[in-house]
């Protein structure tokens, strides 16, 4: 466990490194998701009450959208000089580069979702009730799809047919923790608390155990030639 | 440490879908030996060393390093391994020496930093290792990947087309880098299509063929008919005299 741990640490580390010094991956997806909000809120913004039903959707789909792109452009640096080649040839558990690679994708991710929440409550006219529970919600809701992303993104490592792999294996596998995640927000913003949605973490929370476990267990094998 | 002294190959097979690019390779590699494998693009070259690199997992028969069974061992076995190929395996947007210490640290060392700064002296990487490895010229780039290569002494060195794309100096360093590690008593493993690296280093020439072992030619090391012979239709000794003596007039 200490070896796994000390791994997927230092996998994270190299990946927060890069990323301060460059960052690539931050500045992008959160150039793409303050769009989608921006857009989104000249599109749909009508009165507070159906700001308060659109608003979920955009924070999510611009989550979304934003977390995947960031995973695929954080799997293509190891693409670039075979880099992961060398990672797989280090004595450290496979499951390390997952868990890294895991902690480094979350970590931008949560970078983004502060600045999403903070545009999505600011254009949408949002109480500021529940931003806490909904910021509660997108991080484990984030936590599943970017285990997912993360796991099904190293296949894009090594496969010519990168883009489809996002495409048709992992959105279909995040749908229902954007389903999830969406439907529970909406509640949120509806007036419900928290113990009101708890059958929702409770699906979300089952999707992060499911592809965290299966990054665990799968990740071996997916990058074996 | 030489963690084990020999590398023991049996019935080695490798299938890709249909493609058979291994079909019962048996070798055995030895401490002290530079081992060439030869052979013509597609015959398995590649494939060989990724399993030897236990990147690729064999469809048939064992791989033993030592008395351990390479399955089974997998992850203890990698801390014994380097590997030097085309590609630096190197981060484009961290430096040498980060990229160094990095490899140290993944390998368990307790003092990456100096390991790393070891290594920049034995290599003469100056200044440049501070700089992103994204800046750095083939030949920057190949003294980096060396360095990343041994950052743990290996015991079995695997080198794959490693002077592609090296000018005459790269290419000295590395066949002095080569010596130093069969001196030290490791198993080096080279595929080369540079003639004249793989007969200046070689012990032992062994030659691919359609995913088969063969003979290794006499002469100077094994080539396909077209690439035997050179663009005026010299025979290939020829080519290479001339080529050397251009380099030296130089």
């Amino acid at each position: 466990m200490k070896a796994l741990l000390r791994g997927a640490w230092l996998v994270a580390a190299k990946d927060l490194r890069i990323e301060l010094r460059t960052k690539e991956v931050t500045m992008t997806t959160s150039f793409f998701a303050v769009i989608v909000v921006l857009l989104s809120s000249l599109a749909f913004y009508l009165d507070r009450n159906v700001a308060a039903q659109v608003a979920p959707g955009v924070l999510w789909v611009s989550v979304a959208f934003a977390g995947l792109t960031s995973v695929l452009r954080s799997w293509g640096r190891e693409r670039e000089e075979d880099a992961l080649r060398g990672l797989l040839l280090s004595p450290i558990p496979r499951a390390s580069i997952f868990f890294g690679k895991l902690l480094g994708n979350l970590l931008f991710l949560f970078a983004v979702e502060i600045v999403v929440v903070a545009l999505v409550a600011l254009f949408f006219h949002l109480e500021p009730e529940p931003l806490l529970p909904t910021i509660a919600l997108l991080l484990l809701g984030s936590f599943g799809f970017v285990a997912a992303g993360t796991l099904f993104g190293a296949l894009s490592v090594q496969s010519r047919a990168r883009d489809l792999v996002m495409s048709i294996v992992v959105f279909p596998l995040v749908t229902p923790a954007l389903l999830g995640g969406v439907v529970a927000t909406r509640e949120l913003f509806a007036g419900a608390t928290l113990p009101e949605v708890v059958a929702w973490i409770q699906i979300l929370g089952a999707f992060d155990l499911v592809f965290v476990g299966a990054g665990y267990l799968l990740f071996d094998a997916l990058l074996s030639d | 440490m030489v963690a084990f002294d020999r590398v023991r190959a049996a019935g080695l097979v490798k299938l890709y879908g249909r493609t058979r690019a291994l079909a019962g390779v048996s070798l055995e590699l030895h401490a002290g030996e530079v081992t060439v494998i030869e052979g013509p693009n597609g015959s398995g070259k590649s494939t060989l060393l990724q399993i030897l690199a236990l990147t690729a997992k064999p469809t048939d028969g064992t791989l033993t390093f030592g008395e351990l069974d390479a399955r089974r061992h997998a992850s203890t076995l990698r801390r014994h391994l380097g590997v030097v190929a085309h590609a630096s395996m190197l981060y484009p947007d961290l430096t040498g020496r980060e990229n160094v210490r990095l490899y140290a640290a993944l390998f368990g060392l307790e003092r990456p930093g100096a390991r790393a700064a070891e290594l920049f002296e034995r290599f003469a990487i100056g200044s440049f290792g501070d700089r992103p490895v994204r800046t750095y010229s083939r030949g920057q780039l190949q003294r980096v990947s060396l360095a990343r290569a041994l950052v743990a002494d290996p015991t079995l060195l695997l080198l794959d087309e490693p002077s592609t794309g090296l000018d005459v100096a790269g290419v000295a360093r590395l066949e002095e880098v080569v010596h130093a590690e069969r001196a030290r008593g490791a198993i080096v493993v080279l595929v080369t299509h540079d003639g004249g690296l793989a007969a200046r280093v070689a012990s032992r020439r062994v030659a691919l063929q359609g995913g088969r072992l063969v003979p290794a030619p006499e002469g100077p090391p094994y080539r396909t008919d077209l690439e035997a012979r050179s663009p005026d239709g010299h025979p290939p000794e020829a080519t290479e005299r001339s080529a050397a003596s251009a380099e030296e007039s130089r």
